[in-house]
């Protein structure tokens, strides 16, 4: 209950940064809906099939990564980085009987949820105006398998930022490597394109990254296009990388931590 | 002893980059490191229920000293220990009984009332309901923010922002505190009251106090003993009194003159601090001290007369001056 409370008291302080939220979320709204503009246009008066997708299930992906874009792309990096590393804030954490990264987690879960909620009210908008575009199947069973898979794409999301924060103990300038996290989770979380129409190189390239497991997969699970094997062996990549990141967080704060000066306090 | 430190030693390594767009290239492929020994080799201890004032200049190695004894930093030498604990291990027995208090740093949340913030303490430091209500009413009669309490923080004057800090730093009733500049930025009479509370808190509970101040009215208000430390080594340990008597080689004779005279005359008498003309300040040797102010008022037309012990900070200046 305890860490229920200290969550509810987090969320009390996002709900004051609404607005806030919502031009996050509207900037995130933008990169689907081009993309999704794009194909439609390329697509237009054709059977409209690229490789094994139809524009129904291209636009479907588009809808839902607005909402996986707002929901599962986890940013507090760059509060770790910049307030927290670089202008000494983590002092503040470090003198409290209480884990650093929960903290952490209640600040941004709620910042997750709300734009979250933003995003599910424009699908279902969407669903509503152009149902013939967006098709789902999904049974009882497989939504409980991909709620669990949400759920652990949230935490390699939130565990990778997490430790793309921490690295600002080492460097001097954290934008480069912010920068460069960025891109690779661009093409490779299936944020430009589903990961299964790029050059199966490519493509294969990214289904062993944790990227796909935070964006990609947890779509195409909710559009019903994994058999239940697949979205099992999914859940069990997810379960290696949350455990993987877990670890190297663990060392990365072990070591880190003993770097940190609290410059400027 | 509450707090002990033995051979306590801090150095960082600094990158030194060579000017010039060569030493740019240079740096490339190979760097060189300076160490800098923020803190070198010094020992102390403070008792319980002691309020001890550390001072120092810019980069005399106050804040690492406190950052290292609240367990923000690892010692590169020797032991520190406070309340039994080793504090770069951060155990949470260790955190819930001692509190940092950075006048420059908030732990507040701005956009809501500070009373949430001290709820979130209370779950943090899992205080009970019993004892959140008793310590928060406590400080709030203390410090007067009562009315406050659900004002959004970024509402607040700098001066009430920083009574709300104190809030959030205590409500957990620590029994060590480390005050890095807590009246930073505050006006004189906020200044006050800080010290009052500050005074009336340690007296209460009987909490370990170690305090860094640049003004040293707070210093001279609420320590008995001081710490003083320049480059990272200790100047001088003791009672503050002391340490005027020891290094305050000299009194300050106050003068008002009824008519004008040259400075020249003045110095005769001793060292001619400052004459803005009708007053002056003259400094002469303490043991000397009564025979001038007769010398004063004999050989001069003196309205008024005042011997004052120097300023506090003219004192630490001579010992950075005579020790550093």
């Amino acid at each position: 209950m305890r860490h229920v409370r200290v969550f509810l008291l987090y969320f009390q302080d996002a709900l004051e940064s609404r607005s806030r939220s919502l031009v996050w979320f509207l900037i995130t709204l933008i990169n689907p809906l081009i993309y999704l503009l794009f194909w439609r246009g390329a697509l237009g008066g054709q059977p409209a099939m690229v490789g094994s997708l139809s524009l129904s299930t291209i636009a479907s992906y588009y809808f839902l990564l607005i909402i996986a874009g707002s929901f599962l792309q986890v940013h507090i990096e760059e509060s770790v980085a910049y307030f927290d590393i670089q202008e000494g804030l983590l002092a503040n954490y470090l003198v409290h009987p209480y884990p650093y990264i929960l903290l952490k987690f209640f600040t941004e879960l709620p910042y997750r949820m709300i734009q979250g909620s933003f995003g599910l009210v424009i699908f279902l908008l969407f669903r509503f105006a152009y149902g013939e575009l967006v098709a789902f199947e999904q049974s009882f069973p497989l939504i409980m398998v991909c709620i669990l898979i949400t759920v652990l794409a949230f935490w390699i999301s939130f565990l990778f930022k997490m430790i793309l924060g921490l690295s600002a103990l080492w460097t001097t300038d954290f934008r480069g490597i912010a920068e460069l996290a960025s891109v690779i989770i661009l093409l490779a979380g299936g944020f430009i394109v589903p990961l299964d129409i790029l050059p199966p190189v490519v493509a294969r390239i990214a289904y062993v990254l944790p990227f796909s497991y935070m964006i990609y997969f947890p779509i195409i699970a909710w559009m019903g296009r994994l058999t239940m094997t697949v979205l099992l062996r999914v859940v069990l990549y997810q379960i290696l990388w949350v455990a993987g990141l877990a670890l190297a967080y663990r060392l990365i704060w072990a070591r880190g931590v003993r770097k940190f000066t609290g410059v400027g306090l | 002893m509450v707090i002990s430190l033995s051979h306590f030693r801090k150095y960082y390594q600094v990158y030194k980059k060579e000017p010039g767009i060569a030493g740019s290239l240079r740096s490339l492929f190979t760097r060189t490191y300076d160490t800098v020994k923020a803190v070198d080799d010094i020992s102390f201890d403070i008792a319980e229920g002691e309020l001890v004032g550390f001072i120092g200049p810019n980069g005399a190695g106050k804040t690492t000293t406190l950052k290292s004894l609240s367990g923000l930093l690892y010692p590169s030498g020797g032991s520190v220990t406070v309340l039994g604990f080793t504090p770069f291990e951060r155990k949470n027995a260790f955190l819930k009984q001692i509190s940092l208090v950075m006048g420059q740093k908030n732990q507040l949340w701005w956009d809501l009332p500070a009373i949430e913030t001290f709820l979130l303490n209370k779950e943090i430091y899992e205080i009970s309901d019993a004892e959140y209500k008793k310590t928060l009413s406590e400080l709030t009669d203390l410090l007067d923010v009562s009315e406050l309490l659900k004002v959004q923080v970024r509402k607040l004057s700098l001066g009430e922002r920083m009574k709300m800090e104190l809030i959030a730093a205590l409500i957990h009733a620590p029994k060590v505190m480390f005050l890095d500049e807590p009246t930073i930025g505050l006006d004189v009479v906020m200044q006050k009251k800080m010290r009052d509370f500050i005074r009336t808190y340690n007296e209460r509970h009987r909490s370990t106090i170690l305090l860094t101040s640049h003004y040293m009215e707070d210093v001279r208000q609420l320590a008995k003993r001081v710490i003083v430390i320049d480059h990272g080594k200790i100047l001088y340990d003791g009672k503050l009194d002391n340490l005027v008597r020891k290094f305050a080689k000299y009194k300050v004779l106050s003068i008002v003159l009824d008519s004008y005279v040259p400075p020249e005359k003045l110095k005769e008498i001793g060292m001619l601090a400052d004459y803005n003309f009708p007053r002056a300040v003259i400094r002469v040797p303490r043991s000397a001290s009564n025979v001038a102010a007769a010398q004063l008022l004999q050989k001069f037309p003196v309205d008024d007369l005042n011997i004052e012990e120097p300023d506090i900070e003219d004192i630490i200046r001579d010992v950075f001056q005579t020790l550093g």
